[in-house]
C-alpha cells in the first residue's frame, strides 16, 4: 500500500534530487550563469578592447534608451514579429490541412517541406543572398525575362524592399516547424467529431470553423507562443539578408544588439548587454500580453 | 502550480535563446607561466595564413621550447572574439589586428622597449613606426602593409576610346561616362562604401584632394575639402550615375573587387592582392594600375594600410614574447609571409628584397612617403567605426554629405 502511493508520485528529496541533478545543472550553467553574467556586465563600464573599467550604474540603461536609432529598429522588430509570425500561421494552418489529406506523392510532399528547416539559417539565409542578388541573383532574372519588371530590383539593398524582403525569408524558414506542429494538432482531433457534424449537415467551412480551428486552439497557442520568441530572436536572417547595409534602418533589436557590441561606433559590450536584459523583458512581456489577450487559462484546460 | 510551471519554462526558453548571443565565447584559461603563449592571427587568405603560421610555430617551438597555441580567425570574426578574450581576463600574448591604440590606452600592451630588438625597430619603415607609436611610445609593430592605387581595365577604356588613365577628377567622371555609355551592364567606376572599409575608400579620395582626418593633432573631419570629396563620391551615384548599383550597400570584396574581376568594371581603386587575384584567377581581365587622379590639382597621394602585431602584457611571457618578434621579424620570415599573401614590407630590408618584383614598383615606390589613417589616435578606432556603418547612408538619395561629417567631427570632439 505505502509502496503504491510512493511510486504515484512522492520520492524522497535525495531520489528527487538524483533526478533533477543533471537538469538543474544544465539550467545553472546555460541559463542561470549567463543571465547573472548578462545583468552584471550591463551594470559595468567598458573599454572599447573589453576591458572592464568600473561600475556604470544606470547610463548604459539610459544611452540605450535615448539611443536615437531605437524607436526605428523597435519598430522594425514590431514589424518583422508580427509580419512573419501571422502570415506563417496562416500559410501553415493551409499546409496543414492539404499534408493531413491522402494523396499520391504526399510522403514526397511532406519531406520537401521539412527539408528547408533541416538546413542551418545561415545557409537558407545565404542562399537567398543569392537568389535576390541585384546583379546576379535567379529572381531579378526571371523577372526581367518573363517581363514582370523593366529593371532589375535591388531586393537586399532599397529601403523599400529590405524589410519585405527579409520577412519573406522569415516566413519560408519558420513555415515548416509550424505547419508540422498543426499536422500533429489535426491528427489529434477524434474523427468520429467530424462524422457527426457531417451528419448533422454541416458545410465544410462550418465544419472547419466550429470544429476544427476550437479542437486546434492549443496547437495554435503553442505555435504563436514559440514563434513569437524564435523569430524575436532569429539573428542570422536579418544578420545576413541585411549584412551589406549601411546604418541601422533595417535592424531588428537582436541585430542592433551585436552591433553595439561589436560594430557601432560605441562597440560597447555593457550598452550591448543592457540592450540584452530589455529584449529579455520586452519579449516576456510581449508574450505575457498575448497569453492574457487570448486568455491562457482557458487554453491551458483544453490543453 | 500548472501556470506558474508553464511561465518558468517559458521564461527559460525565451532567456535561453536571448542569451545564447550574449553569451558565446568565451573558452579556456590564460596561461602566464611562461610555458605557452597564445597567438592570435587575423586570416588574410584561406590558402597562406594558415600555412604560413603552422610552419612558424614549429619553428618557434623548436627554438625556444615554449608551446605557441596558434589561432588563426577571419577578419569578420577577430574585433568580436578578442573584445571577448580581454572581457574574459584571457588575452592573447600576441594579436594580429588592423588597431592598436585602444589597448595601448588602456594599458594591455608592451612596448618596443620591452619586447623588440633594438636593430628590429630600426629597420622597420620610418612611417610606420609614427603610426605604430602611441603617446611617445611604440607600441603596434607592424605586420605586412598594403598601399593603393587606380586599376582600370584596358579593353574597356579602348572600346570607350580612352587611351591614359584619368590624372584628374573631371578626366575621371568623363572616363567613367564614357565606360558607362558602353552599356551591357558595364559601370564607369566600382565604388564599395558598405560596412567592410569604407574608411579606406573615403580616405584614398579625400587624400588626393587635399584632406585629411587630422592636421596638427585636430581632428579635421568636416573640412571644407573633405565634404567637398564627400559630396564627389555621392555625385559619381546620384548625379553622374557612373558606379554601380548602390555603392552604400556594397562592399569592397564581394562587392567592387568581383565587378572588377567580371570585367564589368572600368576602374576601381585595388591593391596588391587584387593583382593577384587577377592575375591568376581572371587572366582574362585585361588591366593597369595608375596613380589616383587629384582633385585639388597636387601630386597623387599613396593611401596605405598596415595591420599590427601587438604584445599583451602579462606576468612571465616577456621572454616567450620577445624571441617571437626575433623570430618574426628575421629577413626569411618575414618576407616569405608577405610575398605568400601578395603584400608589401614594412622594412627597409624588405624594401631591399621586393624591390627586383616589376610587378610591385608602383607601390614600393610609394611607400616610404606613404599617407595613412590616424591609427595611433584611440578615437579613431571609433571614428573608423561610424565611418563604416554609417558613409554609406550620406551618399545615397536622402544622404547628406556635410551633415554625416559634421556629426562625425562632434562625436570625434566630444570624447576628447
Amino acid at each position: 500500500m505505502r509502496r503504491r502511493r510512493r511510486e504515484r508520485g512522492t520520492a524522497s528529496p535525495v531520489e528527487a534530487l538524483l533526478w533533477l541533478g543533471p537538469a538543474l545543472v544544465l539550467i545553472i550553467g546555460v541559463v542561470l550563469y549567463p543571465a547573472i553574467t548578462l545583468v552584471a556586465t550591463s551594470f559595468s563600464s567598458y573599454s572599447i578592447t573589453g576591458l572592464r573599467k568600473g561600475d556604470a550604474g544606470i547610463t548604459n540603461y539610459t544611452t540605450f534608451l535615448t539611443s536615437p536609432d531605437l524607436p526605428k529598429v523597435v519598430g522594425n522588430t514590431a514589424i518583422w514579429v508580427a509580419a512573419v509570425v501571422v502570415i506563417t500561421i496562416i500559410l501553415s494552418l493551409g499546409l496543414a490541412q492539404f499534408l493531413s489529406k491522402e494523396f499520391f506523392g504526399r510522403r514526397f510532399v511532406r519531406w520537401a517541406v521539412i527539408v528547408p528547416w533541416a538546413a542551418a539559417l545561415v545557409i537558407s539565409s545565404q542562399l537567398f543572398r543569392l537568389i535576390l542578388d541585384y546583379y546576379h541573383g535567379i529572381l531579378n532574372q526571371a523577372l526581367l525575362t518573363l517581363h514582370v519588371i523593366s529593371k532589375p530590383i535591388d531586393w537586399l539593398g532599397d529601403p523599400h524592399f529590405t524589410l519585405p524582403s527579409m520577412i519573406a525569408v522569415g516566413i519560408f524558414v519558420t513555415i515548416p516547424f509550424t505547419a508540422y506542429l498543426f499536422v500533429a494538432g489535426l491528427n489529434g482531433i477524434p474523427g468520429d467529431v467530424y462524422e457527426a457534424a457531417r451528419i448533422d449537415g454541416g458545410s465544410p467551412w462550418q465544419i472547419y470553423r466550429a470544429i476544427t480551428l476550437p479542437l486546434l486552439r492549443p496547437t495554435l497557442l503553442i505555435a504563436v507562443v514559440l514563434n513569437m520568441i524564435y523569430v524575436f530572436n532569429s539573428f542570422p536572417v536579418i544578420w545576413i539578408l541585411n549584412g551589406s547595409n549601411p546604418g541601422f534602418g533595417n535592424d531588428t533589436l537582436i541585430t542592433y544588439m551585436y552591433k553595439l557590441a561589436f560594430r557601432s561606433a560605441q562597440h560597447d559590450v555593457g550598452l550591448s548587454a543592457a540592450a540584452g536584459v530589455f529584449n529579455v523583458l520586452l519579449i516576456l512581456i510581449a508574450v505575457a500580453v498575448y497569453l492574457r489577450f487570448v486568455n491562457w487559462r482557458e487554453g491551458s484546460k483544453n490543453a | 502550480m500548472k501556470k506558474s510551471l508553464r511561465w518558468g519554462a517559458i521564461v527559460a526558453a525565451a532567456t535561453v535563446t536571448t542569451l545564447a548571443l550574449a553569451a558565446c565565447g568565451s573558452s579556456g584559461g590564460s596561461s602566464t607561466d611562461g610555458k605557452s603563449i597564445k597567438v592570435v592571427i587575423a586570416e588574410y587568405s584561406k590558402d597562406h595564413t594558415k600555412k604560413f603560421w603552422d610552419e612558424f610555430k614549429k619553428t618557434y617551438e623548436k627554438q625556444t621550447g615554449v608551446e605557441l597555441k596558434l589561432q588563426v580567425i577571419s577578419w569578420n570574426d577577430i574585433d568580436q572574439q578578442t573584445s571577448t578574450m580581454v572581457q574574459n581576463n584571457n588575452a592573447p600574448d600576441i594579436l594580429n589586428l588592423n588597431a592598436y591604440a585602444s589597448y595601448a590606452a588602456d594599458g594591455l600592451l608592451y612596448d618596443s622597449s620591452e619586447v623588440l630588438p633594438a636593430a628590429t625597430k630600426a629597420d622597420i619603415i620610418p612611417a610606420f613606426v609614427k603610426s605604430g607609436t602611441y603617446k611617445g611610445k611604440f607600441y603596434g609593430f607592424p605586420d605586412l602593409s598594403s598601399a593603393r592605387a587606380l586599376f582600370y581595365n584596358t579593353e574597356l577604356f579602348s572600346k570607350a576610346g580612352i587611351d591614359a588613365a584619368p590624372t584628374t577628377w573631371d578626366e575621371f567622371v568623363t572616363d567613367a561616362k564614357k565606360v558607362e555609355a558602353l552599356g551591357d551592364g558595364n559601370v564607369g567606376y566600382a565604388l564599395p562604401l558598405g560596412p567592410e572599409e569604407a574608411q579606406a575608400e573615403f580616405a584614398i579620395w579625400l587624400f588626393n584632394n587635399g584632406g585629411d582626418f587630422k592636421e596638427d593633432g585636430k581632428w579635421t573631419l568636416n573640412s571644407a575639402a573633405n565634404v567637398k570629396t564627400l559630396e564627389f563620391l555621392r555625385d559619381l551615384n546620384v548625379k553622374d550615375k557612373v558606379t554601380q548599383n548602390n555603392p552604400g550597400s556594397t562592399n569592397r570584396t564581394d562587392g567592387a573587387f568581383s565587378l572588377f574581376e567580371q570585367g564589368k568594371a572600368g576602374m576601381v581603386v585595388g591593391f596588391s592582392p587584387l593583382q593577384g587575384a587577377l592575375d591568376s584567377d581572371h587572366p582574362d581581365v585585361k588591366y593597369a594600375i595608375a596613380p589616383m587622379p587629384s582633385g585639388d590639382g597636387a601630386e597623387p597621394q599613396t593611401y596605405g594600410v598596415t595591420d599590427y602585431l601587438m604584445a599583451f602584457k602579462k606576468d612571465g611571457n616577456k621572454d616567450a614574447v620577445k624571441s617571437f618578434y626575433k623570430l618574426y621579424y628575421q629577413a626569411d620570415q618575414i618576407n616569405k609571409w608577405i610575398k605568400s599573401e601578395g603584400f608589401l614590407p614594412v622594412t627597409t630590408s624588405g624594401l631591399k628584397e621586393f624591390a627586383d618584383d616589376p610587378k610591385l614598383k608602383v607601390y614600393l615606390d610609394t611607400l616610404p612617403n606613404i599617407h595613412l589613417t590616424p591609427t595611433d589616435d584611440p578615437e579613431w578606432d571609433k571614428v573608423k567605426l561610424t565611418i563604416q556603418q554609417n558613409i554609406g547612408l550620406a551618399v545615397g538619395d536622402n544622404g547628406d554629405p556635410k551633415k554625416f561629417l559634421d556629426d562625425l567631427q562632434a562625436q570625434a570632439e566630444a570624447n576628447k
